[in-house]
């Protein structure tokens, strides 16, 4: 069974993006454009792996990742920051990796694959 | 509950953290932003000669000079100038600390937010001055709350959402809490309540036995169901808790483990003056270490 990968990110040309870059690498997406509709998918999907914008509608990624880790089935997923904002590395401590956009599809293939389990 | 925000600014990348977090919090709350620069001391009491915080050369004040620092400052903060509603940017001269506690007393502001050290102080025009001493002196003097980013991580993204009030239950920890209570109150954040027993210390010359930690934890936790729940009854999300170590650190790492976005702690003192004026270890020790912004509550 292929790993699902939940893509969260308000701008649907990015989201388009990474789902057509995880789908042809093999994976299963899933994808939101707000924070509130991420969790509610992540509950239900429990993806392998999640990347997720910081900038959003409503809630911001730092306040997803909160509610993500207090459910004991998301609370170890992995999470890549993907931002254009500067300096976004800072913004949640525990993700395994932080991309700026525009960002390099290869280098991202490699850090997914590196942290899917 | 944030109408008026000063920003005090070297306008270099020491502060730009803080910089994000002051226009940000004014965008979110819709504040009035005031930019604050300080850009150099004069030489002698009255002195149209002043020394260039940045360039450490003596330059002389005219109209001209202040214009060009003033356009430097606006060129450092373009982009967030850009998408900013209210926000004036003032210049003056003087030494830090005094000119933004002057600026304070005018403008009154909610709050003041501060970024961390510039870290130049080897060859700081300021020759006295300490690691974060206008910041320190600041903290100590202001009649606001003080919002302090001093590392890069510390900068929040997003707002305020969730907050851990740091207690000793000392008098000056009441007027932080109360103003902590209004902020929960008012941004509809989760409040977490935290106290360190302090254990790096001897007590009554000998070090504390587990069941002593443990029994003294119990007693903590009791007071701080006495003390503050009945009072946050009204606040939907909020948990307490108490645990033994070093406070600074405790404190740090409570903060982590909850995901917090602010913490708030009362310092200690209010006495002005001083060289040798200094914060709270605890709270000076917070504010250096932790991966969100800390606020000062000063009275």
């Amino acid at each position: 069974m292929s790993k699902k990968i939940l893509i969260i990110d308000d701008d649907p040309n990015v989201v388009d993006y990474l789902e057509a870059l995880f789908e042809d690498n093999g994976y299963t997406t899933f994808s939101a454009g707000d924070a509130k509709e991420g969790l509610e998918i992540a509950k239900r999907e429990i993806p392998d792996l999640i990347t997720l914008d910081i900038e959003m509608p409503g809630d911001w990624g730092p306040r997803f990742y909160r509610k993500m880790v207090q459910q004991k089935t998301l609370k170890n997923t992995p999470v890549i920051v993907i931002s254009g904002l500067s300096g976004s590395e800072h913004a949640i401590g525990r993700a395994v990796a932080s991309i700026t956009k525009p960002f390099d599809r290869d280098e991202l293939l490699k850090i997914v694959k590196d942290n899917i389990t | 509950m944030f109408k008026k925000i000063l920003f005090p600014t070297s306008a270099t990348e020491a502060c730009d953290h803080a910089a994000r977090v002051a226009f940000n919090m004014a965008r979110q709350y819709d504040a009035n932003l005031s930019v604050f620069h300080v850009l150099g001391v004069p030489t002698r009491g009255f002195s149209q000669v002043v020394i260039d915080v940045k360039t450490k050369e003596e330059v002389e004040l005219d109209d001209e000079y202040i214009a060009w620092v003033e356009e430097e400052v606006k060129t450092h903060y373009a982009k967030q100038l850009e998408n900013a509603k209210k926000c004036d940017i003032n210049i003056t001269i003087g030494f830090p600390h005094r000119e933004i506690l002057r600026a304070a007393r005018a403008e009154k502001p909610d709050l003041i937010i501060m970024g961390g050290s510039t870290g130049d102080e080897e060859d700081s025009v300021y020759k006295k001055s300490m690691i974060g001493s206008t910041l320190q002196r600041v903290a100590k003097s202001a009649a606001c709350p003080i919002l302090v980013v001093n590392r890069p991580a510390a900068s929040f993204w997003g707002g305020m959402s969730n907050v851990v009030f740091g207690t000793d239950f000392s008098k000056a920890s009441d007027a932080a809490f109360k103003f902590v209570c209004k902020l929960v109150k008012k941004l509809d954040c989760e409040l977490h309540i935290f106290h360190a027993l302090d254990i790096g210390t001897l007590h009554m010359g000998k070090m504390m036995t587990q069941d002593e930690i443990e029994f003294k934890i119990r007693e903590d936790l009791r007071r701080i169901r006495g003390k503050y729940i009945d009072k946050i009854k009204d606040i939907n999300d909020y948990s307490f808790d108490v645990w033994e170590g070093l406070p600074y650190l405790e404190i740090v790492k409570y903060a982590r483990e909850k995901h917090a976005d602010l913490i708030v702690m009362a310092h200690h003192t209010q006495k002005t003056g001083s060289k040798d004026a200094r914060l709270g270890s605890n709270i000076e020790q917070v504010m250096v270490r932790a991966g969100c912004p800390v606020i000062s509550v000063n009275k």
